[in-house]
């Protein structure tokens, strides 16, 4: 049996929720970082799973909106890497130390 | 470029000079001397010419839709104004020792030049935005000079305080100015300038309903910038914290910017807007007369009464603002002429005082006058000036206000109730500075101290200003003589 | 420029001199002093022979329709009075020549005499309210820096500032008086009012309530109950400042000025009456405070007092009304003549006072004097002179112009039973202080090496003793007011009045003779009827109370509550808000988290 649109959400939104928790829960700032990707997918994936059911009668849509927004998000992501590690690493090099708890001084 | 734009930019000059890394205080000096000089000129030229009009008129256009003029000129009362500004930045530059504690005192004789320029800037501004715009020129080195080279521990909140009281002040000062703005500038041609915003005489674009509700902010404005009770508690300690030449500054000075706007701006655009407050304001300025003369009574540092006694004065002024005739408003330019140079002579000798002693709690000293002779008889004429006594320029001022409340005045109304209770301050001042005065510099010597008398460097402005105080008492005609009909003219 | 005007203003510029240039050169200082005084005195000769009327004006100060000038005006009681000011100035100076020979202050001291002089004549010279006040507050200030000569004297510095707050609250009413007349008439020239108040009618209330508040400016500077307080405690001023401005011309400046404004008296019956019955009031309290006093001073302040009171009751009846119609002036000269003869017997006693004083190393205590009209006869002969002059025995002086005021009390019999009580208490105390000082034995070792004081202090005692015979008589008094305008006393009362001068002056000698201690002593008369105790617990508990109360309420309401509150309540709701910025980036994602769902939940619900 094909899956419907519900499973694909259901994955996604399974992805999304352990990518959060993740975010919220982990204390080493490089395992957020790969939760905050897991996040970025799930989204993908229910843009991707939207596409494929856009047309009202299970059908994909017209165009390739939806993989061409899939392609820019992974895109961005690719170059928030970069960006991000090379943060991390410069944050590592100052405080030597990557877990969150430890890095308050935004603290008002 | 006339006379009046060289007195306010002559210490601009002087204080982007210093900052250049000119010598600070033959700078400031030279400033000072220069500003006497020329505010002496200016005044005698309005003496001849009279001071109902305005004289030396200058003005650069900035913005033609709304109009804004960077414009100045005096008529007799600015130039009364301009007098005490120059003669009180002259002594406070004077007075100002080298003990600056840190630096070349580069910072400190900055923020005096400012202070004097947005004063002088202030009184002679024709344009709103101008007039409120350089007196906040001259409140931020205030701030400045009280945290930075303040007495005492607290001088750090104290400046906290004051920047936050007087900030609001004047932000609702701003409020009624920009609404004054708005609803009185003439249709389709939005301007800054005073005398284009005032009314002509007979029709008020206005309805009495609105010229009340725009005169409060003014009025709350003002009071706070003058510390109108209820807006009074940032004055004493203000003055206790603040060095001697900013106590003399501000309180001989740029405080009486808020009275200047009521005579300039509030009173002559909102006439029927203060008919409706009058009532309040009695009693606001009665709370200065009789509630904080008695707070002072109750002091026991000298810095603060004396701080506290400049509020108390405010009082008789707005008394004679209120009297809405040209006695009292005669009366009430005059008085600030006295009590500037009177508060800012009390706040040079406290100053030295403070420089000599360990402490100003009144009740620790005792028996002064032998040690320091010229600081004793020196402080009894600033005492029996503050006092208002005959003599001085400060008697004229409150005679003239008492008589102005009873001009015409068959039955007793409001005024002269306020009036008669405002006599009361009289008695309630010579209390204070008495009990003071007996208690410093008169009876037993207390401890064993013997302090230096006021040192040669101080005693040319001391005796300046008791001379200027002397002089303008026993001719106060000098002063009154610019402002024969400030009422009818404003 | 007019006499007038060089003799007011000429001892300013003796002060202004001292104070500028010479202080460092005391002896010149005071020969300065001395000599403006002289000159004075000499133009005043000349002033007094003169046709009177104005002298001159100067515009003091002028605004948006306001006037007040400084001009002179010249009556009969202006002449009598600026002849006493002078010739007792000038005597007071040559006195104190001798007196503060080797004083300190030296200088200073002749400054304020200087200044006083000025503003004296000031205020004798007034021809408005205005410029009357001015010199009145300035009398006040002269008085001060006097009284507070030996300033580093704590009693002395505590005397001075009593003595200028009580004048100040006296003022505080004459200034309201002022205001009250010239908000009604719009005049405060004296002759403009009186013309005013001829042509015009006013609410009989308001000129009652002005004609009170004007009062109260004589009630401060004569030192009238309730605010008498001052004048005791001024004593602590060198003697010959007791002489010239506590005896015969600053605190007599109250009862001049009530002369010079009789008609508004007349027109405001009301206070006529108060005025009379403060000074009954005064007069007789005075007087018996003065029994029990042991200080030869205070004694004399209070006997001055006293003759206050009489002079200020007799004014008061200007406006008494007898069968229909006002005394009118003829009361207020019979003030003015009880005035001008004072100025001399007082004047000469402080004088003498001071001579023994002077004469017993500064030993002010009359139980330790005694005997000492053998070491010093001109001195005792003169003070024997005044005091007789002040006990009212004819041909003296005080006999006459106490006639006169007795002849005004006659309209009122309790008052007159008050001034026939004062007349024998007055006998009774001066003659108390005679015995003990002058007759009996030596009762200390300054009063047996007192000797004869110098001729420049003699020489006034002299003069002035010869002024308190004369004063009483016609021609020394005549050219100034007519006898025909002063009021003749009825029936006996001469006699009666004699007879009780002489009976006090027995009864005081009998009692103290020899003794070493008050035969009788009456604590609450020692203690002056705890006046002073009760206005000191009055200050306390009223002016300080509420002065503390008003700070508290300053600092605590207005600063603590409203000013400090406001900034306390910015603060406080800063801090809860920062609990939000834990800097803990999971904290932040986590409230992110939930904002995102409150938001979605919220459109949903918005959505339908």
């Amino acid at each position: 049996m094909m899956p419907s649109l519900n499973e694909y959400l259901m994955v996604s939104g399974l992805l999304f929720a352990i990518g959060f928790a993740g975010v919220l829960m982990r204390r080493n700032i490089i395992i957020i970082f790969m939760c905050l990707e897991m996040m970025l997918s799930a989204a993908n994936l229910s843009l991707v799973a939207f596409w494929r059911f856009g047309n009202g009668q299970g059908m994909p849509a017209q165009g390739y909106d939806a993989q061409v927004l899939v392609f820019f998000v992974i895109a961005v992501a690719a170059a928030e890497v970069a960006v991000g590690l090379a943060i991390i690493v410069a944050l590592f090099r100052a405080r030597c130390t990557v877990h969150v708890e430890d890095l308050n001084s935004m603290k008002g | 470029m006339t006379i009046i734009d060289l007195i306010i930019i002559i210490p601009i000059l002087a204080a982007v000079a210093i900052g250049c890394g000119g010598s600070a205080r033959v700078l400031a000096l030279a400033a000072a001397w220069a500003n006497l000089l020329l505010g002496l000129v200016v005044f005698v030229t309005l003496v001849a010419k009279g001071g109902d009009e305005m004289h030396f008129k200058s003005s650069w256009v900035l913005l033609h839709s709304p109009e804004l003029t960077l414009g100045f000129a005096v008529d007799g009362m600015s130039g009364v104004l301009v007098l005490l500004t120059v003669i009180v930045t002259f002594c406070a530059v004077r007075v100002s020792s080298g003990d600056l504690g840190k630096g070349s005192g580069k910072l400190y004789y900055i923020s005096l030049l400012l202070i004097a320029a947005g004063a002088l800037g202030a009184f002679c501004a024709t344009d709103l935005f101008f007039f409120y715009a350089f007196h906040e020129l001259a409140l931020i080195p205030t701030f400045l000079m009280i945290g930075i080279y303040g007495n005492g521990r607290e001088k750090v909140a104290t400046a906290w305080k004051i920047t936050i009281y007087l900030g609001v002040g004047s932000l609702i000062l701003l409020g009624g100015l920009i609404a004054l703005y708005v609803s009185l500038s003439p249709p389709g041609a939005p301007t800054f300038d005073i005398a284009k915003l005032a009314p002509s005489p007979g029709e008020h674009p206005l309805s009495a309903e609105v010229q009340k509700w725009i005169f409060l902010p003014l009025l709350v404005g003002f009071g706070i910038l003058v510390s109108l009770f209820p807006f009074h508690s940032w004055a004493a300690p203000a003055y206790a914290a603040a060095p001697t030449p900013v106590a003399m500054l501000h309180a001989g000075v740029l405080k009486k910017f808020g009275l200047y706007g009521m005579l300039r701006v509030a009173m002559p655009l909102l006439p029927e807007g203060f008919e409706a407050w009058k009532g309040l304001l009695l009693v606001l300025l009665l709370g200065n007369i009789l509630y904080v003369g008695l707070v002072t009574i109750s002091q026991r540092y000298l810095d603060r009464m004396i701080g506290n006694s400049s509020v108390m004065h405010m009082g008789y002024i707005f008394l004679g603002i209120a009297c809405c005739n040209s006695i009292g408003w005669g009366g009430a330019v005059l008085m600030m002429f006295a009590h500037g140079i009177s508060i800012a002579l009390l706040f040079a000798l406290c100053g030295s005082l403070r420089e000599r002693l360990d402490t100003l709690e009144i009740s620790r000293l005792g028996g002064l006058g032998g040690s320091m002779p010229f600081l004793a008889v020196t402080f009894g004429f600033a005492a029996f000036a503050s006092i208002g006594l005959p003599g001085f320029a400060n008697f004229a001022s409150e005679i003239t206000i008492f008589f102005a409340a009873f001009k015409d005045a068959g039955e007793m109304g409001i005024l002269q109730v306020a009036t008669i209770l405002a006599l009361w301050g009289v008695v309630i001042s010579a209390v204070y500075m008495l009990r003071a005065y007996r208690s410093i510099f008169q009876g037993e010597l207390i401890g064993e101290r013997y302090p230096a008398d006021l040192a040669q460097s101080m005693r040319l402005p001391v005796v300046l200003m008791i001379v200027i105080l002397l002089l303008t008492g026993f001719f106060p005609n000098i002063i009154l003589k610019l402002l024969p009909n400030l009422f009818e003219v404003l | 420029m007019s006499i007038a005007f060089i003799i007011l203003l000429l001892p300013l510029v003796a002060a202004a001199s001292i104070l500028l240039g010479i202080r460092k050169k005391a002896n010149l200082s005071a020969y300065v002093s001395v000599a403006s005084a002289g000159i004075c005195f000499l133009l005043t000769l000349g002033l007094i022979r003169g046709s009177g009327g104005e002298a001159g004006a100067f515009t003091w100060l002028s605004v948006g329709g306001l006037e007040l000038k400084i001009a002179l005006e010249i009556t009969g009681l202006t002449r009598g009075m600026i002849l006493v000011v002078t010739l007792v100035g000038l005597l007071v100076h040559i006195f104190s020549l001798g007196y503060m020979r080797d004083d300190a202050g030296k200088a200073r001291y002749f400054a304020g005499l200087s200044l006083f002089m000025f503003s004296m004549s000031g205020i004798v010279l007034a021809d408005n309210f205005a410029m009357m006040f001015i010199f009145w507050e300035l009398v006040g200030v002269s008085s001060y820096l006097l009284i507070g000569h030996w300033f580093q004297k704590n009693s002395a510095a505590e005397a001075s500032k009593k003595a200028f707050l009580v004048n100040r609250i006296g003022d505080f009413g004459f200034m309201a008086g002022i205001l009250l007349l010239w908000g009604a008439t719009g005049e405060i020239g004296f002759s403009a009012l009186r013309e005013t108040l001829e042509v015009q009618t006013f609410d009989p209330s308001l000129l009652n309530w002005a004609m009170i508040c004007i009062f109260c400016g004589a009630v401060g500077k004569s030192a009238q109950v309730p605010l008498h307080v001052w004048l005791p405690d001024a004593m602590e001023g060198p003697t010959p400042v007791s002489a010239l401005i506590h005896a015969a011309t600053m605190v007599a400046a109250g009862v001049f000025m009530l002369t010079k404004v009789t008609f508004l008296i007349i027109a405001a019956p009301v206070a006529a009456s108060v005025i009379q019955h403060v000074g009954a009031l005064t007069a007789l309290l005075a007087a018996l405070m003065a029994t029990q006093q042991s200080d030869i001073k205070k004694i004399l302040a209070y006997s001055t007092l006293s003759q206050l009171g009489y002079m200020v009751m007799a004014v008061g009846f200007a406006g008494f009304l007898h069968s229909g119609e006002a005394v009118g002036a003829v009361a207020s000269n019979a003030g003015f003549f009880h005035l001008y003869t004072h100025a001399f017997f007082k004047a000469l006693l402080f004088l003498g006072a001071g001579a023994v004083i002077y004469a017993c190393h500064h030993e002010q205590d009359i139980w330790k004097m005694g005997g000492l009209i053998r070491l010093m006869p001109v001195t005792a002969i003169t003070f024997l002179i005044g005091t007789a002059a002040l006990a009212g025995l004819p041909p003296l002086s005080g006999f006459w112009s106490k006639d006169a005021v007795m002849a005004v009390t006659q309209n009122s019999t309790p008052l007159l039973i008050v001034g026939a009580i004062t007349a024998f208490l007055t006998a009774f105390y001066m003659s108390r202080l005679c015995t003990i000082v002058f007759f009996g034995k030596a009762r200390s070792q300054a009063a047996r090496e007192a000797g004869e004081v110098p001729l420049m202090m003699r020489a006034p005692l002299v003069i002035l003793a010869l002024g308190a015979v004369i004063a009483g008589f016609e021609f020394a008094y005549g050219w100034f007011i007519a006898p025909a305008d002063l009021p003749h006393p009825h029936g006996a009362l001469p006699l009666v009045l004699t007879i009780i001068g002489v009976a006090g002056i027995v009864t005081g000698y009998l009692l103290h003779r020899g003794r070493e201690k008050d035969p009788i002593r009456v604590e609450v008369l020692v203690r002056k009827f705890y006046i002073d105790e009760f206005y000191l617990f009055l200050v306390r508990v009223f002016q300080d109370g509420v002065a503390y109360l008003a700070k508290a309420v300053d600092q605590l309401l207005i600063d603590g509550l409203i000013v400090r509150g406001s900034a306390r309540l910015t603060v406080g709701v800063g801090l809860l808000l920062r609990g939000l910025q834990g800097g803990n980036l999971q904290r932040h994602v986590f409230l992110f988290g939930v904002g995102i769902v409150i938001v979605i939940y919220l459109i949903t619900i918005a959505l339908g």
